[in-house]
Order: C-alpha cells, then sequence, then structure tokens
C-alpha cells in the first residue's frame, strides 16, 4: 500500500463544494414546499400558559401554527440508545408538555409558503408566561457539599481509581490543588440546523444536516412508530457539525409532523439563535486536580474531579477526567465526575469531548507542578511517561508521544525558552511560551458497506456514514482506489443516505478506523461474486483455482492470464456485480490500549500596555497512526488548533441570572477569524497502527482540539506570571488578575 | 410582553393586501431573471429559494459570518442583508459564475482545490467570492495580514484559515502572473 | 421580517416628502435589515435613498471636506483626501466591521447605526430605548459590552460606531434636509445621551434625511492614531477605542483631540483629558495622567468595570503612538 493511500490527494468532491453544486440540506428545494420557522421561550424557567397565535395565523401565507395543544399526541420517545443507534440529544418531545425548561425551548412552529412569511408571523406569536422565581442559571462550586468541594451528583459509572491517591497525596514531598473551569461553548457550524420532511404515503424522507443517518433513522422509527426502512435519513453534504449534530433535535420531529399534517414537503431552517439556544453546547465545567509528586517530578499521586452542567431536559455527562488515569505512568489515581442540571439548552458531545475540557485541566496543573518543581515542563512529562495504558495496563498499540514532544520542542525551539517569567520581550510585548501533551482515544466500531463493480469499469462505494469535512468520501475512494486499481477518479462514493449499509457516526475520530475495514470487507466480497461466476463452468477461469485469482489492475488475473472486468461483466451479460459486507473490531480490543497522542507549542505576545494577548505562533507533532490523506489530516489538526485558540481565549455561551442566554449569534458569541490565525505548523508522525485496523490509522479530528488551551495557558503564565484557571482567558482576567 | 412598537404595527397590516408584491429584474452571473416578491425579500433568499442558486449559504442570515457573500458591481457584499430588490439593475455574481462556461476553475477556486482551503466546505463560496473581490481591489494589499484582515468577515468553523491564506495567496501569484 | 412598502424616490425633495412616523430610510441596510429581521425596527415604509447621488466627496474653499450621505464606509476610508488629512478617519473605518459590510455600509447610515446591546436587539427582552417605560436589562443582566461613561439609569448601551469616534474628534457637522429646509448640527450634539429618553438617539427629525458630513479642516500639523481593542483581531466591535489627535510644538502638546468609543453611550470626547493634555510635555506619564481624568465620572457595572482600565490604555497608547510619529516626522 502506498501509491494512493498516505499520499495527498484533492477531495474528490472538491469541484462540488468549490462551485455551489454540493447539495447541503437547506440547498434542497422540493416542489410544493412549505417552510417552518420555530418560535422560542422567552424565558428559562416555568409555564408556558398560552400563546397569541390569532394576528399569526391571520398573516398573509400562513399555513398552520404547531403547537403544545395541536401537537400530535401519537409520538413516542426514542428509547435513547447508543448501542441501540437510537440515542437523541434531547429526550423531550417537542410541545410534549408546557413546562419550560431553557430559554430558546421551542413553544410553537409556524408553517407559510414562504420563508418570509413564515419568519413575519413567529415574531407575532408570543408565548404567556408563568415564569419560576427560582432560575438555575449555572451551578456554582460554592453549592458544593462533598468531598470534591464540586456541585452535581456523582456519576458512579466513571469513577476510576488505582492505588491510595488520597494518602499518596497527603505524603508528596510537593503537591498543588486548583480549581479549573471552562465556560459553556456552542459548536457553531457554519451550516444551520435544518430539516426537510416529505412523505410519500406511509413512507418518510428527511434531509437533515446530520452527524448520524443511520441514527437519525432509528430515532425517528421509535418516535413516529415506524419500521425503520419506511424511513429515509439524506445527508450528502453537512456544513460541519463538531459534535452538535451527531443526534437528532427537536426541530427535526416538529418538521416530520408538519409535513405529515400537511401533506406537503416542510422545509425548516433553525435561525443561528435558536441554534445556540435549542441545538446543543459543550456545558460549562469545573475541575478540581490535585498532584502530588516527588523532588525529582514523578507524580505520586493524581486526583482529578470534574462537574459539569446538564440540562432539565436530559443527562450529559461530559467526562472531562477522561484521558487523564491513561496520560501518565502514576500509581495511585483516582477521578470522579459530576453533574448537575441547570435551566440551559441541552448539552451534547462537542469536538474532544472530555479530552479538551479535562487535559486543559490536567496539563495547565502539570505546569504549575513543573513551575513548582523549577523543572523544564518537557521533562516533567518525559519523567512521567507511561510505557503501557497505566489506566487499562494493556500495552499501547503504539505510542510516540516522546518523540512528539522531542520533535514538536525542536521545531518551536524550546531551547530559547527562558525559565523566567516575563523575561522575553520584543518592544511593547513580553513573549511567552507554553507546551502541553495531546490525546485522544482511538475508537473503531461495527460497520457495513457496498461495492458495486459496474459495466463501465467504475466502482461504486456506498456506506451510511457522513463526510462532514473531515473527507471521508475521498479517503473511501483512495482506499478503493488502492485495493481495485481502479483509478480514484473513476470511483463513485455514496454516503449520507441511511438506505445504505449501515454505517456510522461521523464523530469521535472513529469514522476512519472504522469505514475502511469495511470497506475493504465490501470490495472483497465482491471481488469473490466476481471470481465465482468467472470460474464457472464454460467461464474464463473454469480451469483454475479460484483461491488463486487475484483483482489487479481492474482485472481478474491468474498466473500471467487475465480478464478486465468490464469484459467479464460484458460477457457474462451483467450490468453489474455488488456486494455487501461488514467488520468489526475484534480481540485486539482487549489485548492492547488505543491511543492518538501529540505535543503542542504555543508562543503568545502579551502587551501589558493595551492589555491584548494574541497567540503568535503554534506548532504541534501529532501521532495518530498513519494518514490517509495527510493533506486533508493536517487540515484537521490545524481546524482543531484553531478551535482551541478559541476555547482558551473567546469562546463562551453566556447565560444571564435569568437563565437567559445573551450571546446566541456570530457576532457575540467569539470565534476566530482569519487575522486572529497565527502561522501553525503541524507535523503528523507516520507510524501505522496496524493492531486497529489494516490500515494503520487511528482517525484524527478531535486531537488537535486537545491540548492546545493549556498550552495556551502555560504560555501566559509564561509571559505574564498570571495563572488563569479559568476559560476563556478574557481581556478583563488578565486585567484584574494579579 | 407587551410591546407598543409591536402593536401599533397591527393596524397596518392588511393580510390581504398584495399590492407590496413588486416585479424586479435581477441580474445574476451575466443572466437577467424576473422575479416578483415583497420587498422584505433580501437578496440571499431570493438566490436560494426563487432562482434555485443556492451556492450563496446562509450562516446567521445578520451579516456576522460572510457565508452569503457574493460580489455586486465588483465588490463582494453580505447578500443576507441586501434587500433584493436594492440589487436591481447592479451586477450580481454568485459562486456558479465564477468559473469559466467551459467549466475552467477560475484561478481562485483551483488554488482552493489545490490547497484544501475548505473542510465542510459551508463557508467556501463565500470565501471565494470575499477572495476575488479583494484579488481585484488595488487598495488592498496582498500581503499575509492584509488579506487575512480583509478576508476576517468570513468565519471559517472548521477553522481551515491557514490553507484559504495559502490558497488566496497562490490564486494571487496566478492572476498576477498571467 | 414584517411586510413594509419599499419607496424609490429619485430627488432628496421626494424622499423626505416619503419620510413619516413609520418609515425609514434605507442606504447600505447593513443595520436597518439586520434589525427589521430581529423585529426590532418594524417601519411600514422603507425609503431607498441609492437613487439620490449623495455621493460625492468634496473638498471645500475653507479647507474642510464634505462627504456625501451614501459614500460607502469603503470608498470613505481609502479616499486620497482623508488618508492625507484625516488618517486617523480611515483607521477608524478600517477597523469597524469586514469587507463586506463596509461595501455597503454608508457614511449616513453609520452614523445612524445603533446600539448592538443583545438585550435591546431582542424585542422579547425589556427594553427602554426600544420600548420606552420597559426598563433597562442590561442594569442587572450581562453588561461587558456596555457603556461606563454617558449612562443614566434607564439605559447603559454603548454607541457601536468606530467612525463616528474617528469623526467626533477631528469635529464635524451633519448636515440634514427636511421639509422646512436644511440644518447644520455640530456632530457632537447630533447624538444624544441616553438620560431619561434613551429611545431618542439623535437630534434628527421625523422627515429629516442626512445629506451630508462636513468634516472641520484638519488641525496644522496634527498627528492621529485611532486604537481599537477588543477580543479577537478584527470584526468585533470595540471594548474601547481611541481616536487622538495632537499637535505638538517641540515636546509639548499644543491640542489635542481624544474620542472614546466601546465605553460611551455616545461617540465620546474626553475633553477633560484634552483640556489637561494642552500646555504638558508628550510623556508617558503625563498621557496616562490625563487618561485617568477621561474616566473620573465612569459607573462601572458587574461585567465592565475592566473597560475603566482598558480605557484609560487605549487613551495612553494612542497619543503616545502618535506623537511617536511626530518624532519620527511622519506628520503632514
Amino acid at each position: 500500500m502506498s501509491e494512493t493511500l498516505n499520499t495527498q490527494k484533492p477531495r474528490i468532491d472538491g469541484a462540488l463544494k468549490l462551485s455551489g453544486g454540493a447539495d447541503y440540506t437547506a440547498d434542497i428545494n422540493l416542489d410544493g414546499q412549505l417552510y417552518g420557522y420555530p418560535v422560542g421561550s422567552a424565558i428559562a424557567s416555568g409555564e408556558l400558559e398560552g400563546l397569541e397565535l390569532e394576528e399569526a395565523l391571520g398573516m398573509p401565507g400562513v399555513v398552520d401554527i404547531f403547537h403544545h395543544d395541536n401537537f400530535d399526541r401519537t409520538l413516542k420517545h426514542s428509547p435513547n440508545s447508543f448501542a441501540e443507534k437510537n440515542t437523541v440529544s434531547e429526550p423531550r418531545l417537542p410541545f410534549e408538555d408546557t413546562t419550560i425548561h431553557y430559554h430558546g425551548q421551542y413553544i410553537a412552529l409556524v408553517v407559510a409558503d414562504t420563508f418570509e412569511h413564515a419568519r413575519a408571523a413567529a415574531q407575532k406569536v408570543k408565548g404567556k408566561y408563568r415564569a419560576n422565581d427560582q432560575v438555575i442559571s449555572q451551578f456554582d462550586e460554592l453549592d458544593a457539599d462533598n468531598v470534591a468541594g464540586l456541585p452535581g451528583v456523582l456519576q458512579e459509572g466513571d469513577g476510576q481509581s488505582r492505588g491510595e491517591a488520597d494518602t499518596a497525596f497527603d505524603a508528596a514531598e510537593v503537591t498543588l490543588d486548583h480549581h479549573y473551569s471552562i465556560a459553556t461553548e456552542t459548536h457553531a457550524a457554519m451550516e444551520l440546523h435544518a430539516s426537510t420532511a416529505t412523505w410519500s404515503g406511509d413512507h418518510l424522507t428527511v434531509y437533515e444536516s446530520t452527524q448520524g443517518v443511520v441514527f437519525q433513522r432509528h430515532a425517528l422509527s421509535h418516535v413516529f412508530s415506524m419500521p425503520p426502512e419506511q424511513i429515509n435519513v439524506i445527508s450528502h453534504f453537512i456544513g460541519s457539525g463538531f459534535g452538535g449534530k451527531l443526534f437528532m433535535w427537536p426541530h427535526a420531529i416538529m418538521t416530520a409532523v408538519a409535513s405529515r399534517r400537511l401533506k406537503r414537503p416542510v422545509k425548516t431552517v433553525v435561525p443561528r439563535q435558536s441554534v445556540f439556544t435549542s441545538a446543543g453546547s459543550r456545558p460549562r465545567s469545573i475541575q478540581r486536580v490535585r498532584l502530588g509528586a516527588r523532588a525529582d517530578g514523578t507524580l505520586t499521586s493524581i486526583r482529578h474531579d470534574g462537574s459539569n452542567e446538564t440540562a432539565f431536559v436530559g443527562m450529559h455527562n461530559d467526562t472531562v477526567i477522561s484521558a487523564t488515569p491513561s496520560m501518565y505512568a502514576c500509581e495511585n489515581v483516582s477521578v470522579t465526575n459530576r453533574v448537575g442540571e441547570v435551566n440551559h439548552g441541552m448539552p451534547c458531545p462537542m469536538r474532544a469531548p472530555g479530552e479538551a475540557p479535562g487535559l486543559f485541566a490536567l496539563e495547565t496543573a502539570m505546569d504549575e507542578l513543573a513551575w513548582q518543581l523549577e523543572m523544564d515542563p518537557v521533562e516533567l512529562r518525559k519523567k512521567n511517561f507511561a510505557e503501557r495504558d497505566p489506566a487499562s495496563d494493556l500495552p499501547w498499540s503504539s505510542n510516540h508521544l516522546i518523540e512528539c514532544w522531542d520533535n514538536a520542542a525542536k521545531r518551536f525551539g524550546w531551547e530559547n525558552r527562558t525559565a523566567e517569567i516575563g523575561a522575553m520581550r520584543e518592544g511593547d510585548e513580553i513573549i511567552g511560551y507554553g507546551m502541553a501533551s495531546q490525546s485522544w482515544e482511538a475508537m473503531r466500531l461495527q460497520c457495513s458497506a457496498r461495492v458495486t463493480f459496474l459495466s463501465d469499469g467504475r466502482l461504486q462505494v456506498s456506506c451510511g456514514t457522513q463526510d462532514i469535512g473531515t473527507g471521508t468520501y475521498t479517503i473511501v475512494a483512495q482506499t478503493a482506489s488502492e485495493l481495485s486499481g481502479v483509478p480514484i477518479e473513476d470511483i463513485d462514493v455514496r454516503l449520507g443516505d441511511s438506505s445504505l449499509p449501515s454505517g456510522p457516526l461521523s464523530g469521535g475520530s472513529f469514522a476512519t478506523a472504522t469505514v475502511l475495514p469495511a470497506v475493504k470487507a465490501a470490495l472483497d466480497a465482491a471481488t469473490q461474486a466476481l471470481i465465482d461466476k468467472v470460474t464457472q463452468d464454460g467461464q474464463a477461469f473454469s480451469d483454475v483455482d479460484s483461491g488463486s485469482i487475484e483483482l489487479s489492475d481492474r482485472a481478474l488475473t491468474y498466473g500471467d492470464r487475465s480478464i478486465p472486468v468490464t469484459t467479464l461483466l460484458e460477457e457474462l451479460g451483467i450490468g453489474q456485480v455488488t456486494a455487501e459486507a461488514s467488520a468489526e473490531p475484534g480481540d485486539e480490543q482487549s489485548e492492547y490500549s488505543f491511543r492518538s497522542f501529540g505535543a503542542v507549542f504555543v508562543e503568545v505576545r502579551w502587551d501589558p500596555g493595551i492589555s491584548r494577548l494574541k497567540v503568535e505562533r503554534i506548532v504541534s507533532t501529532i501521532d495518530i497512526g498513519r494518514a490517509i490523506n495527510p493533506m486533508t489530516a493536517r487540515n484537521q489538526v490545524e481546524g482543531g488548533l484553531v478551535m482551541g485558540l478559541g476555547m482558551a481565549l473567546f469562546e463562551q455561551t453566556e447565560y444571564d441570572k435569568s437563565g437567559y442566554l445573551y450571546n446566541a449569534n456570530l457576532a457575540d458569541y467569539i470565534v476566530p477569524v482569519h487575522a486572529d490565525i497565527p502561522p501553525i505548523d503541524v507535523e503528523l508522525l507516520d507510524y501505522p497502527d496496524y493492531h486497529l485496523n489494516a490500515f494503520g490509522a487511528r482517525g484524527v479530528g478531535e486531537i488537535g482540539l486537545t491540548g492546545i488551551a493549556a498550552a495556551i495557558s502555560n504560555a501566559v503564565y509564561h509571559a505574564t506570571g498570571k495563572r488563569i484557571r479559568d476559560l476563556p482567558i478574557s481581556i478583563e482576567r488578565l486585567l484584574m488578575a494579579n | 410582553m407587551a410591546d407598543a412598537t409591536l402593536d401599533a404595527t397591527v393596524g397596518h397590516v392588511d393580510p390581504d393586501d398584495t399590492s407590496s408584491l413588486q416585479t424586479i429584474e435581477l441580474t445574476v452571473n451575466g443572466q437577467t431573471h424576473t422575479l416578483t416578491l415583497e420587498p422584505n425579500v433580501v437578496l440571499l433568499d431570493a438566490l436560494r429559494e426563487r432562482l434555485n442558486l443556492t451556492g450563496a449559504k446562509k450562516g446567521c442570515d445578520h451579516g456576522q459570518c460572510g457565508a452569503c457573500t457574493v460580489v455586486i458591481d465588483g465588490r463582494a457584499m453580505n447578500s443576507c442583508l441586501l434587500l433584493a430588490a436594492l440589487a436591481e439593475g447592479q451586477d450580481i455574481t454568485t459562486i456558479e459564475g465564477l468559473a469559466d462556461e467551459d467549466g475552467t476553475l477560475h484561478p481562485i477556486q483551483q488554488a482552493f482545490l489545490e490547497h484544501d482551503a475548505y473542510q465542510c466546505g459551508y463557508c467556501t463560496a463565500g470565501q471565494m467570492m470575499m477572495a476575488t473581490s479583494i484579488l481585484n481591489d488595488k487598495d488592498i494589499a496582498k500581503d499575509p495580514a492584509s488579506i487575512k484582515e480583509a478576508m476576517s468577515g468570513n468565519i471559517c468553523r472548521c477553522g481551515a484559515y491557514k490553507n484559504i491564506l495559502d490558497a488566496v495567496q497562490s490564486a494571487h501569484r496566478t492572476i498576477e502572473g498571467a | 421580517m414584517q411586510s413594509f412598502e419599499l419607496i424609490r424616490p429619485e430627488s432628496v425633495k421626494d424622499a423626505i416628502g416619503a419620510q413619516s412616523e413609520r418609515s425609514a430610510f434605507i442606504g447600505g441596510g447593513t443595520t436597518l435589515v439586520d434589525l427589521m429581521k430581529l423585529g426590532v425596527m418594524q417601519p411600514d415604509h422603507v425609503v431607498d435613498t441609492n437613487r439620490l447621488g449623495l455621493d460625492e466627496i468634496e473638498a471645500l474653499d475653507d479647507g474642510r471636506l464634505k462627504i456625501g450621505a451614501r459614500v460607502s464606509n469603503s470608498r470613505l476610508a481609502i479616499d486620497a483626501r482623508v488618508e492625507r488629512d484625516y488618517p486617523v478617519l480611515s483607521q477608524a473605518l478600517l477597523s469597524g466591521a469586514s469587507t463586506g459590510l463596509r461595501n455597503m455600509a454608508t457614511t449616513a447610515g453609520n452614523v445612524m447605526q445603533r446600539t448592538r446591546c443583545p438585550y435591546f436587539r431582542d424585542p422579547a427582552k425589556p427594553c427602554n430605548k426600544r420600548e420606552p417605560g420597559t426598563g433597562c436589562s442590561a442594569m442587572d443582566g450581562i453588561n461587558r459590552n456596555h457603556a461606563v461613561l454617558g449612562t443614566s439609569e434607564h439605559c447603559i448601551a454603548t454607541h457601536p460606531s468606530d467612525m463616528c469616534v474617528a469623526m467626533a474628534a477631528i469635529g464635524a457637522t451633519v448636515v440634514v434636509e427636511g421639509r422646512k429646509g436644511t440644518r447644520e448640527i455640530p456632530f457632537e450634539d447630533f447624538h444624544l445621551l441616553p438620560g431619561d429618553h434613551p429611545e431618542r438617539e439623535h437630534d434628527l427629525r421625523s422627515d429629516e434625511l442626512i445629506t451630508h458630513v462636513v468634516l472641520d479642516a484638519p488641525l496644522e500639523g496634527a498627528v492621529s492614531t485611532y486604537l481599537k481593542l477588543r477580543d479577537r483581531a478584527s470584526y468585533e466591535f470595540a471594548l474601547a477605542s481611541c481616536a487622538a489627535i495632537v499637535t505638538l510644538e517641540g515636546t509639548k502638546v499644543t491640542a489635542a483631540r481624544i474620542a472614546l468609543g466601546g465605553v460611551a453611550t455616545k461617540p465620546w470626547r474626553a475633553v477633560d483629558a484634552e483640556a489637561a493634555l494642552v500646555g504638558e510635555e508628550a510623556t508617558a506619564k503625563m498621557f496616562e495622567q490625563v487618561a485617568l481624568l477621561a474616566f473620573q465620572r465612569a459607573m462601572p457595572l458587574e461585567h465592565n468595570a475592566f473597560k475603566v482600565e482598558l480605557g484609560q490604555q487605549a487613551i495612553a497608547r494612542a497619543l503616545r503612538d502618535a506623537v511617536q510619529q511626530a518624532s519620527q516626522g511622519e506628520h503632514q
């Protein structure tokens, strides 16, 4: 394997994306479609006592308004099971009852003949509320009544411990005990959530911006009590999701109900404000990290206790402690996580859930420990390198973290760092260097795929997964091309359709490791089907041992005999040969521990005269096994680093004391723009992880976002002497900190 | 909540009044389209929902993201904040009109392809339309800092900014060299 | 966005004739269309100004510069006379919004820009500016972006414009035309403090249209800087900004104009700071001292207290940067 895999290939869907031809959900206009426009609650907690609808119903073009009093009572909750692939984001059905749990909770859906009419009428729908006096706009560590000093209910399943972390902490030569927090963040994918539903008899087709067509199909099948086969969910192109589009949201149910009742297609493009209030967030979390070490830097105790907010409408455990037990060789470790309810919209996974907030806390704490020990932060980490996974006590499938630290440090010029605060200056600016480790669990799941040899020589590969911008279309084509000898431009890849063989969610960095083995299995099966035909009596290879026939360069070959696949199909008089197959992980899962690793180094510039902080450059070396397409893989890491820059410096979804989501728009929710972006140098190591799959690929979507916030906060400390343990590191925090 | 301003509007709205419909001509990518629509239709929605030119995208609907950027009389503008009727008589270029008629990609499209200057592709049309406008603007310098500043109204949440910058600089060299 | 009638007059006179209590002029639309979509502004008639001309930039004999209402922010920023005589205005314009929005936004529209207070921008929330007497949600809500200068108990909304801050420092006249004829309004009197009537934002009668903004003649030998401080590096409203214009004789300040953005309810002239600076040595220490004066009467709230110090930093640095140009011989 080398010609097509692990080489930089322009995206096969590039021409469509660059011409405006890619059909994102909201781009699909169906004949006779109506437009849905949601109305959100003005309050965050209370009862909806009624709606003023009369004026809106009388407005031009308004067809109907859906709300609690007229909503479909036959709907059922999805079981919300990941194993059964029917997880939903918000378990509550839309308009199910009249209790208001969060600002922006849908109270009505206006349906009209045009978008403008729907929006105008939606502005005239007013809720009548009985507001609760008590709104829990955020939980607070002051409320805590437990040993960790954190709010929320302990999640027993997350607890992990080894050794005696408490005793070892008390006995440690050097200790550290700090609280860290991150603000609520919003995915803010550029594409608005959107759903178009259309019914044909008892069949439902939903065009949805989703990271999981299969999950949404199953969830809808439970909600509407229909067999999954009568539902199809289509998502050919997704304007990314970052976790916010993994699982179905209520707008999709509202839209499908409206379409069924009105007997016309209904298209709902969720307005940006509602995307903020009602389509997910990374919840705010508070973390306490306690480290104990010997004077030489050897960690003797790690205690990491986390707590994240969730909504009253559903449980989301953000597992901020997930990476901690595996990060460093330490005999005494204990981690816990808590979850507490607040009057916010439902949180959900957001890119690198768990690891991104968790490693901010742990890797900042490691930096603090290094300063306490007067030790180089890289050396401290090397001192505690874990030769095998200390959490599972399994060997790593592949781990090149030391090379990540060394390479990134070298490329960055870490040796120029002075181990003194504020000592490096240039003009008005003080220079700070910081670093952190990066890590993300490498997963692989079950997957099916279909491969079809077509009579014109093309190869079609189908899988019910999606390409959310990570490059799945392209790497599937690369893989099929590599294995079949069919040139990449002659390969058709079909994704984003729940009627295709069941594929994984596009999330968790597991799609690549999961899908490619299924593509190989399906190609092998389709090839075998060809072989079975060509070895039948009277056929070209009827005289040979079928086990010795190979597919190579678009032909079946046996020794020096060869028959092109197209010729074969023509001679057989059949248009195509197709096969479907599945692949799933095996015993290796209990034999090895699979993680990706990386190291990130950051230079910041701090101008104290005007309280201006900027990231000057970022260097990262990443160990993700093999990159199938280094160009798209590097892009993923860079994108993660950019999002991490936002997480560190800007991003916070703000709720005021009344639970009102104050900055539900892209002007007030600050994300990085072009001008914020420093030179970024990403190196991808190439150590294929063949324990995980035959392609050596571990996936790359999340890891760039891990560690970067800590690297920035550590650089800020080096420059300013201000240790900001709460994200974002805002101007006021820098100004007010001592 | 009572809203004096909103309530005052009520008497002025006649649901059966269709007199506000107006017929306009929009010239998009060299083609003239006749549309009958109400004045509160913005150009973005007219392109997407009426003309089925869905390359320009809605990311915020309030001039806060740049995904809807189109070029009007040579200048990049946020089509979500432009009433369609006010674009009458102007030369509107969308992403669908960027490539040559024979399909040859515009240098900016070619550069985006080669530099992988996108991920999900949703902001991409806006990025490229803004880039073409900037590259044609002699008053905007073409050093990295100036390009980044000029492009800052086009948010890419995937964070493909580095590759976008590379692509814009590369297209600039191509165009200058041509 | 509710429905409305679009009127497209061909003359200023017709435009004024079409204007009423329930109408709004549209230029670039970057404020109006935005607020109409939110339901914050709901005019019955929208009167288009794009066929009225008013798109010239004209040097007057008395040294002033007359800018047509419809001149776009982009064009104004790169006008050779502006770049030469009023670089602070060019810098301010280019620090605002984005390339696309500046291509649309007009000079008059920018003068008429409305606050970005999220409570103002949501018709579901109480807001004295949008709906007099309903209360101020920001006072006890999130007020990080809000003003510390010029506030009242009824409103703390920040004026968002960068352009206006530069114009306040330069000195200008807003020329308006109404049914009763033409009026010239000094720039500092055009925008109103919220006081007891935050809904009144400017000294413009309902039938009046801004036709021009005339910049005062540039100060001889002045140096200037516009400095904008914010979270991200671009495409964000100011948390604090300062337009500083200074003339020097040797190392002494002979004239100073200091205007602030992001911290006040209107484009804010720091007159106390200006007065204290004139006649003094142009030193960093002096800049820091006068910067304190500018915020003597600041009324910080729960989340915006940092703006006092940030605003002072903006003044001190803007003055220093301007004066450094003088020492480097960059003044005209």
